[in-house]
């Protein structure tokens, strides 16, 4: 079985995905850009300590001044400075000139290479790697124009630090909230305007089939959804008058059908009384007629007159069987028995064709059926195998086998067989396999009666054969005891 | 002799049985009535010991008339035989209490010689 996945599951996750895309990157993008800002802040603050350090000991370049300098410029400051120091330019080399922490500046590497604190880099940070703790900024000593040293700052950074993070933190969480807002809102419009409407479609369309074409979906929205709803109702429309229009044909067929069926009674029964006296007097006039040529004419006469009526009388009952009036009365049989009393009243049939016939039904074999009828498919049966078994010493064996909820009846013989295009055509009415048989029992109806009275047992009947001369079988279906008396 | 009475509209049938059971059976005398109304008209002045009585005739019904003959008296246990091209209906209205009494046309006059000695046979015995 194949997961459903629901419209607005799939939707939800493409929205998910796509708003949480966007939010975390402009929230990465803000936190970049505010980290750049705190950065900012330092560099700006070295820049201004550094001009006030020109200034303060341009004059004398004493270690002193230096010292005094630098402490004023450290108590101006609100930011805590860790250390500061100068570097004066000594043959493409930073010698260092003065440290407020010499045991800092010992535990870094010791000497800076002077081209690489030039004009362009002026104001950059040297590392920013440790900036959690503390950021060193380089300023060079600008004095006309000539670099001639540089500062470098190392401020305390913990405590900038930890409100820049706070103020990260909130934005992430802002961003995960707007997000669930946004999440959720995009599922109640989405609920609202297209899942809702597809609901209404599915639950009409189950209603349509159904049956109910007056249902009409309620959809007024002018989008595409509102003009799916309209046209979805005008092809209930449509439906429903080419449902009638089939209504009005299927009754005009029905009457037709009847009038057919009625037509074919009336006929029938108007063809018997003009064959009375053909039917009933040929036998007396063949019992008396001497004259042997005159006896054989009226045997022929006679012979034809036998088959027209029984073509009329299988004719009439294959009609009455296609009603649904008929009725048929069900009951519990022996199936072994009523075999037994069908091969009885076949029996100078059989013997005449010198037939074999063997009832291997099983004594605990019971169906619901129609005994007459059901006598009737067995002698059907049997004449249909007699008939395409002509080579004397046949064989016919009778068998049945219970199914999950029937019987099936199987009657084999060794006769002639069957093509598959005849297996395909034999329980078509009037059809008979062999077009030169011509007797009283073979009008081409005996086999649409039984399948006929088979189907009004709810039973299937079918026909196999192994091809020419290889016998014929023909299986059908009945259904079980209903008092589940058996075993 | 025993007289027989056949009531059709069917002239055809009409002549069938009489010509048929007078050629095979040497003591039976059939007369043939011409619908249920010459039949009724007859009855008495023919007395007959079987009835052959066709179901669907125009004017009166087979049935009317079966139901006629019983009101008479003498004619109470009468054997009848229908003949009828409708077995059906038949079955329908009677049931099976007829099984022995319908023959379904068209239908060899032998058989119906057959018939009739069986049911006045059966008569004589009660």
């Amino acid at each position: 079985m194949k997961t459903y996945f629901s419209l607005s599951l799939k939707l939800t996750i493409i929205v998910v995905a796509v708003s949480a895309a966007v939010i975390f990157s402009l929230t990465l993008y803000n936190i970049s850009e505010q980290s750049i800002d705190f950065e900012n802040i330092y560099v700006d603050k070295a820049k201004d300590s550094s001009a006030v350090l020109d200034l303060l000991w341009s004059d004398s370049h004493s270690n002193n001044t230096i010292a005094n300098a630098i402490e004023s410029v450290k108590e101006k400051n609100n930011i805590s400075i860790e250390y500061i120091h100068v570097f004066t330019t000594n043959n493409d080399s930073l010698t260092l000139l003065f440290s407020t922490n010499l045991t800092k500046y010992n535990t870094v590497h010791g000497k800076y290479i002077f081209h690489s604190i030039n004009t362009s880099q002026v104001g950059k940070i040297k590392s920013s790697q440790n900036a959690i703790d503390n950021l060193q900024v380089i300023i060079p000593i600008n004095s006309s124009e000539n670099i001639t040293g540089a500062y470098e700052f190392s401020f305390f950074t913990n405590e900038a630090y930890q409100v820049f993070q706070q103020r990260t933190t909130n934005l992430m969480l802002i961003s995960i909230i707007s997000l669930f807002i946004l999440i959720f809102s995009f599922l109640y419009l989405l609920r609202h305007f297209l899942v809702k409407p597809i609901i209404q479609f599915r639950d009409t369309a189950k209603i349509f089939g159904q049956g109910n074409l007056d249902t009409k979906i309620n959809i007024a929205t002018r989008d595409e959804l509102g003009e799916l709803a309209s046209a979805f109702n005008s092809m209930a429309e449509d439906l429903k008058k080419s449902r009638e229009k089939l209504e009005e044909y299927n009754k005009i067929l029905e009457r037709l059908i009847d009038q057919k069926d009625a037509f074919i009674g009336q006929l029938g029964h108007d063809l018997k009384n003009p064959l009375q006296p053909l039917v009933g007097l040929l036998p007396i006039l063949i019992q008396q007629e001497e004259n042997p040529k005159m006896k054989k004419h009226l045997k022929v006469m006679n012979e034809n007159a036998q088959y027209m009526k029984e073509l009329i009388l299988k004719t009439l009952q294959l009609a009455k069987l296609r009603t649904e009036k008929i009725s048929f009365d069900f009951k519990d049989i022996q199936l072994h028995d009523l075999v037994e009393r069908v091969i009885t009243s076949q029996l100078p049939f059989l013997e005449e064709n010198n037939i074999k016939i063997t009832n291997l039904v099983e004594q605990s074999t019971q169906v619901n059926a129609d005994p007459l009828r059901l006598e009737e498919v067995f002698k059907n049966l049997i004449t249909n195998a007699v008939k395409y078994t002509p080579d004397s010493g046949g064989k016919i064996t009778i068998s049945s086998e219970q199914l999950n909820n029937s019987i099936q009846v199987s009657i084999a013989d060794s006769g002639i067989g069957m093509t598959k295009d005849q297996l395909s055509r034999i329980f078509d009415e009037f059809y008979r396999a062999d077009s030169s048989t011509h007797g009283e029992d073979s009008v081409g109806l005996g086999l649409s009666i039984t399948k006929r009275i088979i189907e009004k047992h709810k039973g299937q009947i079918w026909a196999e054969s192994k091809g020419p001369n290889m016998g014929s079988t023909f299986y059908f279906t009945l259904p079980k005891e209903k008092s589940g008396a058996s075993k | 002799m025993k007289k027989i009475m056949i009531v059709d509209d069917e002239p055809g049938v009409l002549y069938t049985v009489k010509t048929g059971l007078e050629t095979i059976a040497d003591d039976i005398e059939v007369f043939t009535m011409q619908g249920g109304q010459d039949c009724l008209d007859h009855l008495d002045e023919i007395n007959p010991d079987l009835i052959i009585l066709d179901l669907m005739m125009p004017g009166m019904s087979g049935w009317t008339v079966y139901d006629q003959i019983r009101d008479r008296k003498n004619f109470e246990k009468t054997p009848i035989i229908f003949l009828s091209a409708r077995t059906d209906d038949i079955a329908k209205r009677a049931g099976n209490f007829l099984a022995d009494n319908y023959l379904e046309k068209p239908v060899d006059v032998n058989i119906i010689k057959i018939r009739i000695e069986k049911l006045l046979e059966k008569k004589e015995e009660e």
